[in-house]
């Protein structure tokens, strides 16, 4: 009942009527006020104080109020409110603090009515009481509100906001004592205006300052606050806790926000700096503005909507000295210019589209987009208008999803894994590579490799067989049994019966029996494979590998982490095993043919290898470009020397660089790891010299262990004892997660045998659910190392979990390498 | 002092200086040696405190020690009480007490007495990332103890390290800090929450603190409300140079942007003045009364940095068309920096005569010129 009331009013003020007008003022405006007939508007700045009526085509300057001969700080305003009861009554806020009623009604040239000096600061706002005449509200940059009775000399009551800067005030238009209060610090409060002592509530609305707040015009719990932080948030204030129900995000911190009369879901908004535009929103679609105003040169200070049932009509001065008319049939409707298709990738490749219904074959259902469907409010009778309409886009989204198998990237997991880039001869190589490729089912990679096999294979290369030196490491019999080591490293390299597989379809192929029948059981064997790899067919008749880089030895001994271990248990566990102790040098190579390489005779080598240089280099583009990186640089590395100069080094660094970073996403940190090193381009091979840092934490009082060595600098205990020996554990170490007592591998293993219970005598079940080998599965992961040593992991950085230990492991990845090796 | 009210009904409203102790005061270079007596222990301190870990030496080193915040990663924990007097180099007259997080008030040895007493501020820190439930009882405990001895204190709250969330969870994370810190002092009925984002907003915090801890704050903001409006300047802030917070503003809301755009000025202002500026041997000063600069932006911004005092700079953003009347701005410059150097001469005066005097003597010359001006 109410509403319609109002409805007739508004009709019955459609007397209204104008233009988008404007008219230039003296100076930059801070704010504007309309009278409630809607036919005058005040405009007030620093130095403007001016009435101009609101003719049909024009705005004439009605009233001055900046008299005096002397102008008075108390004209410096930064707000104006005009009372919306008695029209004669005008408030204003003083950038010096006071606040100063005014009162047309005056016969004197002078209309100050009041003056309220009481803030000491800045008045950032004034605000009538909606129905009482008298009541007039302030808010200030010092942090108070004052509430003004105009028949008295001084304020009333005040507000304190703990000296927080008051940005706006708003009395409620439904609930006769409530006021909001929105500050500096992303507060908004709200308060009764019989209980000065303290706010009813508080809640934090924005990151930064809210610069001003809103009542809903007929909703009574609707608060519209903006901020700081580009954001204007609608508030429910009906529920007990504060409930955001709308956000619009605009592109520049929000100085003023006004709903919009009649509509129930627009609001207008200007912002401070940077966009002089003002906006109108429908909250329901903060996307995009629902119209837009932008005639003014600079930041717009002051809107306000001419009548309070008019919604068709907005004010609003500006820093450009200017007042403006705007007519919302006038606006500029973004969504108009809006592209209504959008494009996204899904993360497994999915694409989807949306566009205009129109563009898109109508044989589908769809359904139009539910934020356009507006429904009319029952009491328009005619027709809307059609500028108060959103434009209706409905969008018709089309997802094309990927053939999975075309989108899996299997084979190139696999392709990494499987490829072999070095440590045999190069026609093996090629031919590896190519069998690797056709088992994949890609037969144009793999008839390049034999291609490129053909090309550059030399005779006088062919029969010498390779190198195959064996680090002394290697030749030792591990204390753990074969299978044990198996299933470690099974675990550390999954997808390893591939691999393993592969290796031995190596041995056959290599076809050296005496090999086959060394000592050590099949790990070692695969780790001999890995350590030939170091030297290409090239270094025949070599008797010791040499290392390609200063550092090799190093850590060739380090990253066989098992090495140490079993080294030590002679020496009844006082486990000191340096890196320097430990190494070694390859031993006897053994020479070995490589049989498949001579049995295939297949051409007379009348051209010479550089002949195909041109062409390999362009197919190594191509496939570049063509996405496949990691055939470019796998070519790049088993060639080697042979295609290197003939192409650039940038490209070559930055195909590296793309597949390593390939690699390391699909967490093959061996392989990319190996690529690094075998690269030949400073800037790759450096990355394996950055020092990764690794850090420890104390095992007994979970502090992290700062310096190193054993002993933990906060409870003076050795950090990792051995729960069996209760000596120090340097090299593997082995716990149960679930009581972190722990120790040497080959005595936790030997004490679950006969015990499930915690050797530290701790009580904990530690063998309960784990089987022997998933226990050792699990923990093998979590090893801890030598912090004085510089020593390697042996895991892939991913796999190391938080408890581990961590030392400064420089050239960390470099020895990942290694652990490839499966059985 | 010959000083002519401008406007009466102003005068009575800064009478509140002389409630505030008279240390706060500034001097500037006829300086009596009074002041300079005073003994370090009765200069108002601001005391950083908060759980370990959660940054307080990082925000003093950023703010104050000119560190980028990225080098505090590497900060090694305090672990005693750091008093840092910077009233020597910079306008804030203040020390920054830095204390170790675990400062235990139990302990005898810790004299609450003598710590809070002297107290102007107390910031504590929170780390947003860590679990603030703990911190917020040792908030409690610490303010209402503080509380106990000083009741004067400003408490503030540092909302530390929130840009490592979330937007969402940023302002949720603000919210229930807010909301569990409100709870529980509600009957100390004292809370302030300031929100540091990001590094320049620790700036911005601080520049709060200090300006509550400022007698002359609404003095200063009037003068530059004058000056601005007069001038045709859009923005203005008085800053302190060495800590780049601003120590007064005029009343219109401060934008990041600009603020930040400011606080680049003066270091681009102070390094070309460090390597340019100074004697050939190594002597003289890289900010003294000559500095002055004035930066043309590519979108017809001009800023304007001028020296006010030894530690004072303002820094003005303004229009290339405004600019154009460069000889009233200096003129009317001059006015305020005279106006500046008066105000800060009060807090000097012996107690009786302060109150006699206004601060608003710039309005009279900012008044004259209007005239020249419009």
């Amino acid at each position: 009942m109410e509403k319609m009331s109002r409805v007739t009013t508004a009709l019955g003020s459609s007397a209204i009527s104008g233009q988008t007008m404007f008219c230039h003022l003296d100076a930059p405006a801070n704010a504007i006020s309309v009278c409630r007939d809607a036919s005058q508007v005040v405009v007030a700045g620093r130095n403007i104080f001016k009435i101009y009526a609101l003719e049909e085509d024009q705005f004439v300057e009605k009233l001055n109020l900046r008299v005096g001969r002397k102008p008075s700080l108390n004209f410096s305003c930064a707000d104006v409110m005009w009372h919306q009861m008695e029209e004669n009554l005008l408030a204003t806020a003083a950038t010096n603090g006071a606040v100063v009623t005014w009162n047309l009604g005056k016969p004197s040239r002078n209309k100050q009515d009041q003056l309220f000096t009481e803030h000491k600061r800045t008045v950032n706002k004034v605000c009538f009481h909606p129905t009482e005449v008298y009541m007039l509200l302030s808010g200030s940059q010092d942090g108070f509100m004052k509430c003004f009775d105009l028949r008295k000399k001084e304020s009333v009551s005040t507000f304190s906001g703990q000296s927080e800067s008051v940005r706006d005030v708003q009395f409620s238009m439904k609930d006769y004592f409530t006021f909001a209060a929105s500050f500096e610090n992303g507060n908004v409060q709200l308060w009764d205006i019989r209980r000065p002592d303290r706010y009813e509530r508080m809640f934090t609305a924005h990151t930064g300052p809210v610069f001003c707040c809103d009542w809903h015009p007929d909703d009574r719990g609707w608060l519209a606050t903006g901020g700081r932080d580009k954001m204007v948030k609608v508030w429910d204030m009906t529920t007990n806790r504060a409930k955001e129900i709308f956000c619009v995000q605009t592109i520049a911190s929000v100085a003023r926000v006004k709903w919009r009369p009649e509509k129930k879901f627009h609001l207008a908004t200007c912002s401070m700096m940077v966009d002089h535009n003002i906006y109108v929103w429908d909250v329901r679609r903060p996307f995009i503005p629902f119209a837009t105003f932008e005639e003014h040169k600079d930041v717009t200070t002051g809107i306000v909507w001419r009548h309070q049932h008019d919604p068709h009509f907005l004010l609003s001065g500006s820093k450009d000295s200017t007042l403006y008319q705007h007519m919302f049939k006038d606006a500029t409707r973004p969504v108009d210019k809006a592209n209504p298709e959008g494009l996204c990738f899904g993360l497994f490749g999915d694409l989807a589209f949306a566009a205009k219904e129109s563009l898109i074959s109508s044989d589908s259902n769809r359904k139009p987009y539910p934020g356009g469907d507006r429904r009319y409010p029952i009491f328009f009778f005619k027709k809307p208008d059609q500028t108060e309409q959103f434009a209706h886009v409905s969008s018709a989204l089309s997802v094309f999803e990927t053939d999975l198998d075309s989108n899996c990237m299997d084979w190139f997991v696999k392709t990494a894994q499987l490829y072999l880039l070095c440590g045999k001869p190069f026609a093996e190589l090629c031919d590896h590579n190519a069998k690797v490729a056709r088992e994949l089912k890609r037969p144009q990679v793999s008839t390049t490799w034999t291609m490129l096999r053909i090309m550059f294979s030399d005779p006088a290369n062919l029969t010498p067989g390779s190198n195959h030196p064996l680090s002394k490491l290697g030749t030792l019999p591990l204390m753990n049994s074969k299978g044990e080591s198996r299933q470690d490293n099974s675990h550390l390299e999954p997808g390893n019966s591939l691999i393993s597989n592969n290796n031995e379809d190596n041995e056959e192929t290599e076809g050296s029996e005496g090999q086959a029948e060394y000592m050590f059981g099949d790990a070692e064997l695969d780790d001999d494979d890995l350590y030939s790899m170091e030297h290409d067919n090239q270094t025949e008749e070599q008797e010791y590998t040499l290392p390609q880089e200063a550092f090799q030895l190093r850590h060739e001994i380090m990253d066989n982490p098992s090495a140490p271990e079993h080294l030590q248990q002679d020496k009844a566990d006082s486990p000191h095993v340096s890196g320097n102790e430990a190494e070694v040098t390859c031993l006897t190579p053994i020479e070995s043919f490589s049989l498949i390489s001579i049995s295939q005779p297949l051409f007379t080598p009348h051209l010479p290898a550089s002949f195909f240089c041109p062409i390999v280099r362009e197919m190594l583009s191509y496939y570049a470009e063509k996405g496949d990186v990691q055939m470019a640089v796998s070519v790049l590395i088993v060639l080697g020397e042979r295609i290197r100069k003939e192409i650039d080094d940038l490209t070559q660094e930055h195909w590296y660089t793309s597949y390593i970073d390939l690699l390391q996403r699909f967490e093959l940190w061996n392989v990319s790891n190996e690529v690094i090193k075998l690269s030949t381009c400073s800037a790759i091979t450096c990355l394996n010299q950055t020092s990764t840092t690794l850090h420890i934490n104390c095992s007994n009082c979970k502090r992290p262990m700062s310096n190193r060595g054993w002993i933990c600098d906060r409870c003076h205990q050795c950090a990792s004892v051995c729960a069996v020996c209760h000596h120090v554990v340097k090299g593997l170490f082995v716990w149960c997660q679930g009581c972190n007592h722990g120790g040497h591998l080959e005595h936790i293993r030997n004490w679950l045998k006969s015990s499930a219970h915690c050797p530290a005598g701790c009580g904990h079940l530690c063998f309960r659910l784990l089987f022997l080998d998933q226990l050792l599965e699990l923990n093998s992961a979590n090893i801890r190392t030598e912090p004085s040593l510089l020593t390697e992991q042996r895991l892939s950085p991913h796999r190391f979990t938080a408890k581990a230990s961590g030392v400064q492991q420089q050239s960390g990845g470099e020895s990942l390498t290694h652990h490839e090796a499966t059985n | 002092m010959s000083i002519q009210y401008e406007d009466p009904t102003l005068a009575g409203s800064y009478d509140v200086v002389g409630s505030f102790p008279k240390s706060f005061g500034y001097g500037v270079e006829d300086q009596d040696l009074e002041e300079n007596c005073s003994t370090s222990a009765d200069k108002p301190r601001i005391l950083l405190m908060g759980l370990r870990r959660s940054g307080k030496s990082s925000i003093q080193k950023v703010v104050f020690h000119k560190m980028s915040p990225n080098e505090t990663l590497f900060l090694e924990s305090t672990n005693k009480i750091y008093k840092d007097d910077i009233s020597s180099s910079s306008f804030v007259n203040f020390q920054i007490w830095d204390f170790p997080g675990q400062v235990d008030f139990l302990d005898p040895t810790f004299d609450s007495e003598m710590i809070f007493k002297g107290t102007g501020a107390l910031i504590f820190v929170i780390d947003a990332q860590d679990d603030y439930v703990e911190a917020l009882e040792r908030l409690h405990l610490t303010v209402s103890r503080a509380y106990k001895v000083n009741p004067d204190i400003n408490f503030e709250v540092f909302i530390h390290k929130v840009d490592g969330l979330s937007d969402d969870h940023k302002i949720e994370t603000q919210r229930d800090i807010h909301q569990r810190a409100n709870d529980e002092l509600a009957d100390a009925n004292l809370e302030k929450l300031h929100l540091s984002i990001y590094d320049h907003s620790i700036f911005e915090a601080f520049s709060k603190v200090v300006q509550k801890l400022l007698p002359q704050l609404p003095t200063l903001e009037n003068l530059l409300n004058i000056f601005i409006s007069h001038s045709g300047i859009e923005k203005a802030f008085l800053f302190d140079v060495v800590s780049k917070i601003y120590i007064a503003t005029d009343s219109s809301p401060v934008d990041m942007q600009s603020y930040e755009l400011c606080c680049d000025m003066i270091d681009v202002v102070i390094d070309v003045s460090c390597i340019y500026g100074l004697m050939q041997d190594g002597s003289g000063c890289a900010y003294d009364k000559e500095s002055s600069a004035i930066i043309r932006l590519n979108n017809t911004t001009v800023l304007y940095l001028k020296e006010v005092t030894k530690f004072l700079a303002l820094v003005c953003i303004l229009r290339e068309e405004s600019f154009e009347r460069k000889g009233l701005i200096e003129y009317n410059f001059h006015c305020f920096r005279k106006a500046i150097h008066e105000v800060f001469e009060v807090g000097n005066l012996p107690q009786d005569a302060r109150s006699s005097s206004n601060n608003l003597t710039g309005l009279k010359y900012a008044g004259a010129h209007n005239g020249s001006a419009v």
